[in-house]
C-alpha cells in the first residue's frame, strides 16, 4: 500500500497560508511549482513535493465581470469581477481583486497575493502592486 | 486489429435513424419521458424496433446513473452500455465509441440518446455538483465564467471584437429562421446582440446559448446493415477526442482548446482535411466557441476566427455553412447539445433539411465541447460517395 504524506494537500495548503503568505508546492525532482495542491507532480509524476512561501507577485491573465440583476425592491447588486492570475513562479489561479472596482482591472495588471478568510477556509486574493496603481 | 489512426473504423458504421422530442418547452414531462419519445422517433426513422437495440450510450446532468435509468425506462436489456460523461461533448464521442462497439460485435444496433427538461424543470442551468475547489471561493458562475474569460483573452491577444462575436449569434439566428423547430426565430442584428443585457463581460445574453427542454436520439448500425435500412446512411468517417483539464484555471492556453487534437485525430482517421468538409456543426454554447473551434479545427489560423466569421461567411449563403439548424444559440440547448450536431449532420447528408438544406452536402464535421472548454470530441460523417 502506498504511504500517505503527512497531511492531505488541501489541509496542508490551509495550514501553510494561515501565516498570511502564499505557499506553493515545489517538485524536488523537476523543480516546477505546483498549484492546485496535489500529492504528485503533474509535470513529472514525482511524489516529492515540498511547500515553500513564494513572492505572491503575478499578472492578470484574463478577467470577466458578472453583471447581476437586482430583484424588485431590493438593493442594487454589485458587479463581480473574477480574474485568472499568472504567478511569477509559474502556476495560474482563479481569484479576485476585492479592493479594486471591476472597471479598473486590466489584463496585464501587476498584482500581489493576500490571504483572506477564516481558519480552514482561506483563499488567495490579490491587490494591485503599488507601481501599477 | 490495430490500424493506423484507427482508420479501420472509417466507414464501418453509420447513423441510420434520428429523432427529437420536447424541443423548446415540455412542461409536465421529465427528461426520461421526452428522451423515450425521441428514441421511438429515431427507431421509426430507421425502421427498427426498440427490441433490436442492444447497445446504449448516454449521459445527462439529471441522473447519477443515466444509462441504467434509461434502459429501465425503455424496458430493454442491452449487452453493451457506455455512460462516459464528458459533458455536452459526450454524444459526439459516442459516435466513435458506438462505431468501435459495432465493429467489435459487442452490439448490432447502437442507440445514442439524451433528454433534459431544464427550462420547465429547474428554470436554470443546473451546474455539476462538484466544482473546482480552488475556484469556488471566488464565486464564478459556471459554465459561463470560463467562456467569458477565454473570450476576454482572445480579444486582448488577437484583437477580436464584440462585433465579431455577435456575427456568430446573428449567423445562427439566420439559420434558425429557416428551421421551423427552432426556439428563437425573431430578427437579430449585430446591434441587437451588442445592446442586449450584459451577463458576463464580454458576453451578453445573446452571446449565450438558450436554455430549453429537449431530447435527441441517434441510431447506428454497421455499414452493411445500414445499406438495407429505410434511409440514406450517414457514414462515420473519423473521430477523435481530447482533454487537458477540468477547471478553466488549469487550461494550458485560454485561447486554444483540445479541439486541436480531437480534430487532427478525426481528420487522420478519415484521411481528410478541413477543406474537404461541406458544412460544420460546432457546439456553440457561447459565441466564442465557434471562433475557437474554427481556429483549432484548422479552418483558419489561430487568432483569425473573428475575421473569418465576419461578413456572413458561416451564415446562409456564406462560403462555409456552420450550425445549419440554428445551433445552441437559436435552435435549442437543453443543457447538453452534442446529440443535436449528429442529428442535423444526418438530415443534411440525406438532403432532408428542408428550407435550410445547405445544397448538396457530402461531408459534415460535428464538434462537441464539454464542461468548461474541458473536453473536445470531433466526428466526421459522409455520404456513400465518400467511402
Amino acid at each position: 500500500m502506498a504511504s500517505l504524506p503527512k497531511a492531505g494537500p488541501d489541509k496542508a495548503f490551509q495550514e501553510h497560508v494561515s501565516d498570511g503568505r502564499l505557499w506553493l508546492q515545489y517538485c524536488d525532482d523537476c523543480g516546477e511549482a505546483v498549484f492546485m495542491p496535489r500529492v504528485l507532480c503533474p509535470h513529472c509524476s514525482s511524489l516529492s513535493l515540498d511547500w515553500r512561501p513564494v513572492s505572491g507577485n503575478g499578472t492578470v491573465h484574463t478577467l470577466t465581470v458578472l453583471h447581476q440583476r437586482s430583484k424588485p425592491g431590493q438593493p442594487e447588486r454589485q458587479n463581480h469581477a473574477i480574474v485568472l492570475v499568472d504567478l511569477d513562479e509559474g502556476p495560474r489561479m482563479m481569484s479576485r481583486l476585492p479592493e479594486v472596482a471591476p472597471e479598473d482591472i486590466r489584463i496585464g495588471m501587476r498584482v500581489k497575493a493576500r490571504i483572506e478568510g477564516k481558519d480552514g477556509e482561506r483563499a488567495v486574493v490579490f491587490d494591485p502592486q503599488e507601481s501599477d496603481q | 486489429m490495430s490500424t493506423p489512426n484507427g482508420s479501420g473504423l472509417r466507414g464501418s458504421a453509420a447513423i441510420v435513424g434520428v429523432g427529437t422530442a420536447g424541443l423548446g418547452e415540455a412542461p409536465g414531462f421529465n427528461a426520461m419521458d421526452i428522451q423515450a419519445l425521441a428514441v421511438r422517433e429515431a427507431l421509426d426513422d430507421a425502421g427498427l424496433q426498440l427490441s433490436d437495440v442492444d447497445g446504449v450510450f448516454c449521459a445527462n446532468m439529471s441522473h447519477t446513473f443515466p444509462v441504467i435509468s434509461t434502459i429501465e425506462y425503455l424496458g430493454i436489456q442491452p449487452r453493451w452500455i457506455d455512460g462516459t460523461n464528458t459533458g455536452g461533448s459526450s454524444f459526439v464521442a459516442y459516435a466513435m465509441a458506438a462505431s468501435l462497439a459495432l465493429q467489435a460485435g459487442l452490439c448490432d444496433v447502437a442507440l445514442i440518446c439524451y433528454g433534459a427538461t431544464l427550462r420547465s424543470g429547474a428554470g436554470r442551468m443546473v451546474p455539476a455538483n462538484e466544482q473546482p475547489t480552488y475556484e469556488v471561493p471566488h464565486k464564478p458562475r459556471y459554465p459561463m465564467t470560463a467562456y467569458a474569460m477565454s473570450a476576454a483573452r482572445h480579444m486582448s491577444q488577437f484583437g477580436t471584437t464584440r462585433e465579431q462575436l455577435a456575427e456568430v449569434a446573428v449567423s445562427a439566428r439566420l439559420w434558425a429562421q429557416k428551421n421551423p423547430e427552432a426556439f428563437e426565430l425573431g430578427p437579430l442584428s449585430i446591434e441587437d446582440v451588442l445592446g442586449s443585457r450584459m451577463v458576463m463581460e464580454p458576453l451578453t445574453v445573446r452571446d449565450c446559448c438558450l436554455l430549453t427542454d429537449g431530447a435527441g436520439a441517434v441510431v447506428m448500425t454497421r455499414a452493411d446493415q445500414a445499406r438495407d435500412l429505410k434511409e440514406k446512411p450517414a457514414y462515420f468517417l473519423g473521430g477523435g477526442t481530447a482533454s487537458y483539464n477540468r477547471a478553466v484555471s488549469e487550461m494550458p492556453d485560454l485561447t486554444s482548446t483540445a479541439a486541436r487534437d480531437s480534430g487532427a485525430r478525426a481528420f487522420a482517421m478519415a484521411g481528410m482535411k478541413p477543406s474537404d468538409m461541406t458544412i460544420l456543426q460546432l457546439y456553440d454554447a457561447f459565441t466564442i466557441n465557434v471562433i475557437l473551434f474554427l481556429e483549432d479545427l484548422g479552418f483558419c489560423g489561430k487568432g483569425e476566427g473573428g475575421a473569418f466569421v465576419s461578413g456572413g461567411r458561416i451564415a446562409p449563403g456564406g462560403d462555409l455553412p456552420v450550425n445549419t439548424n440554428g445551433g445552441g444559440l437559436s435552435f435549442c440547448h437543453p443543457g447538453m447539445y452534442g446529440v443535436f450536431t449528429l442529428i442535423e449532420a444526418t438530415r443534411q447528408l440525406r438532403g432532408a433539411a428542408g428550407e435550410r438544406q445547405a445544397g448538396e452536402v457530402e461531408t459534415v464535421l460535428c464538434h462537441g465541447n464539454g464542461i468548461t472548454l474541458s473536453h473536445q470530441a470531433t466526428a466526421i460523417f459522409g455520404t456513400d460517395a465518400t467511402l
